[in-house]
């Protein structure tokens, strides 16, 4: 392809993952705008100001979310990244029932997991606070950091480890310098997964916050719900920020290195 | 790793070690001023619906910085979508037997007062503890009793709301002000009209004013669940409703499935009526843009619903005695009038201003209204008192079973 063809292709993607967003920004400047208005008529930054007022919710919940959604990823690569390992590079017995009992939280609904788990936390004392919900985002993340590990792990040559260890090299230096600049793109994406798969979760985060942990999703779903779309407006975009962010700063890196070891499925 | 291991223990010892902290009837031993002494310095949480900046910002901002100034107390406002979430956080703690509950006051009514009481979740009988309990009359039938359940000091009075239309006078100057000019203004203006599906509880009271209308007014239907008057008003009521539905919006093959739906709808101009269970709303919608500023409410010729909302205390909340001195500040004169300023809420009083400070009671007296919303006094003049549950939810059910399916 063409590097033309290629920037053109690229602009369409990019405008058609944009375009729906764009109602959106829209409301979140615009004081009341309905049919048949095709511009909001009047235009405003009251929605913003608000959200950034000195009462206001929102600045404390942008960070107990980033807080949050960066705990979880933590956990799930701490977690995950071995199970990867395992699932990558070996073959044992009950291997492809390993493989479903990992990807079942993903299946079931988050409500019936949110709701058993619940009573689980009640008793351990985990509910109503921060804690518990990173360990109840673990449910949806885990599934694809481990996914997308052990991908990365099929494509991964452990010879390179023996080589390493034959020319003296311990455990420790093995893990830093031949596997995790190995795997170090798959963990990237990873991260990145379960960074945003915590980021936009609401019903765990309510179930087992008990409404007390208020991150931006819980904020979002109770204005969209009250019909205030220039207030849900701003929150969208506020909660379109980190992905955007992310994926401009290691685009260049997904890109690169990731192919080449093949390791991102 | 270590870390959380340790808060997890923590936390472990924590939720068995203070199984009974604060027991409600020690509590109801002590003298109003023991109470505040025992409240200073803790906190509250405040769980309820928290769909309005207005009402968000009078409970955070107004009664919050009341109690942190005057009492030290926090006030966490924990917002809802749904009131039964809270409903169920206290069901499973109480089943799971944690004495420690995480909720401490809701906003409530209905069916979900009616589920607390029934399931002994409300904490009760601490009522007459609040000096300013005085100010209500608890003799008022309209407060005795929230949707037929008896309220026997199980929960406190909050506001007073009263079912009321709406129009846009720039584009329906003559809008039907009862339940048969409706129906008649729905028939010659097809695909104008709809209301939001119960089991929605703003679509559910329509219904409810269709199934009065037909039963020929409210006291037909005041008292227990009489089976027999059911079948006979409810048949009328589902011949009425099916008939209507060609002539609703989309032909009636679908309907909103919430009140917030049909507000968007109205502000779309898909719709030409809305209806809502608090007229402030209305002033609130125009204050924000989404109604016009030529919008105006009503009440019908022949009554609106009228309920009142209120504060629950649930039989496990952990931080009782703050609760009881929100609650206490919640019915102040003060703050009661200051929720009826329509720049703030617009919420009409459950107390009897005459029985407040002079100050209190000229401010009541001085109270201008949105222009968009009803005066009170002009709705309250027809005000039907609600169904008991038992009623309501049969006709919820009715109107699914029979005319939504």
């Amino acid at each position: 392809m063409s590097a033309r063809a290629r920037m053109a292709l690229g602009v369409l993607l990019i405008a058609a993952l944009m375009a729906p967003l764009v109602p959106l920004a829209l409301w979140s400047v615009a004081r009341g705008w309905f049919y048949p208005q095709i511009l909001p008529a009047t235009w405003t930054l009251e929605p913003w100001m608000r959200a950034f007022a000195a009462r206001s919710d929102i600045p404390g919940a942008l960070m107990t979310t980033t807080c949050i959604a960066l705990a979880a990823a933590a956990l799930a690569l701490a977690l995950g990244i071995p199970a990867g390992r395992a699932l990558g590079l070996y073959r044992f017995r009950g291997k492809a029932l390993v493989e479903l009992a990992l990807l079942a939280p993903v299946i079931v609904p988050g409500i019936a997991v949110g709701l058993g788990v619940h009573g689980v936390f009640l008793r351990l004392g985990l509910t109503n606070s921060a804690l518990g919900v990173v360990l109840v985002h673990l449910v949806p993340t885990l599934p694809y950091v481990v996914f997308v590990m052990s991908g990365v792990f099929a494509n991964y040559d452990a010879e390179a480890e023996a080589q390493a260890r034959s020319l003296g090299a311990r455990p420790l230096q093995v893990l830093w310098h031949v596997m995790l600049p190995a795997i170090a793109p798959g963990v990237m994406v990873a991260g990145l997964f379960a960074f945003l798969v915590s980021w936009s979760q609401y019903i765990l985060t309510l179930t087992i916050g008990g409404g007390r942990v208020v991150t931006l999703p819980l904020l979002l779903y109770a204005q969209a719900g009250a019909g205030r779309n220039d207030q849900a407006g701003v929150l969208a975009m506020l909660s379109l920020a980190p992905g955007l962010v992310i994926l401009a700063l290691v685009a260049r890196q997904l890109a690169g290195r990731g192919m080449s070891i093949g390791g991102t499925r | 790793m270590k870390r959380m291991m340790a808060g997890l223990g923590g936390a472990l010892i924590l939720a068995g070690g203070l199984a009974h902290a604060q027991e409600g009837d020690a509590l109801l031993d002590m003298s109003w001023d023991e109470i505040v002494e025992t409240a200073r310095g803790g906190e509250v949480n405040v769980f309820m619906w928290g769909g309005a900046d207005n009402i968000n910002a009078y409970v955070s901002d107004y009664i919050g910085g009341q109690l942190e100034d005057d009492y030290d107390i926090t006030l966490n406002r924990v917002p809802l979508t749904d009131t039964a979430e809270a409903v169920n956080i206290v069901l499973g703690e109480v089943e799971a037997g944690a004495a420690e509950g995480a909720v401490d006051m809701i906003w409530i009514n209905g069916e979900n007062f009616r589920t607390m009481k029934q399931g002994d979740l409300a904490w009760c009988g601490y009522v007459d503890k609040l000096p300013n309990a005085d100010l209500v009359n608890f003799d008022n039938p309209a407060i005795a009793n929230d949707f037929g359940t008896p309220v026997e000091g199980c929960e406190v009075p909050w506001s007073r709301v009263q079912f009321a239309f709406a129009n846009d006078t720039a584009r329906t100057p003559e809008p039907p002000r009862s339940i048969p000019e409706l129906i008649d203004w729905a028939e010659a203006n097809p695909g104008r009209f709809t209301y939001p599906a119960p089991p929605d509880f703003t679509g559910a009271a329509f219904v409810r004013h269709v199934f009065t209308h037909v039963a020929g007014g409210a006291d037909a239907l005041i008292g227990p669940f009489d089976q027999a008057k059911f079948d006979e008003v409810a048949e009328e009521t589902w011949e009425i409703l099916n008939d209507l539905e060609p002539h609703l919006w989309r032909e009636g093959r679908t309907y909103p499935t919430s009140i917030t739906q049909l507000q968007q709808m109205f502000a779309n101009q898909e719709v030409d009526l809305f209806f809502t269970y608090d007229p402030a709303e209305v002033g609130t919608a125009v204050a924000n843009g989404i109604f016009p500023e030529t919008m105006q409410s009503y009440g019908l010729s022949d009554g609106t619903l009228a309920n009142t909302n209120y504060m629950v205390i649930p039989v496990n909340a952990a931080n009782k005695a703050a609760a009881l001195v929100t609650q206490n500040l919640l019915l102040s004169g003060e703050a009661q009038l200051e929720k009826a300023q329509p720049e703030v809420w617009g919420a009409a009083t459950v107390i009897e201003p005459d029985r407040a400070s002079k100050e209190v009671q000229a401010g009541f007296a001085a109270l201008e209204r949105h222009p968009s919303v009803v005066s009170i006094e002009e709705l309250g003049q027809a005000a039907l008192p609600e169904l008991t549950p038992d009623w309501t939810s049969k006709i919820e059910d009715g109107w699914i079973e029979n005319v939504g399916n």
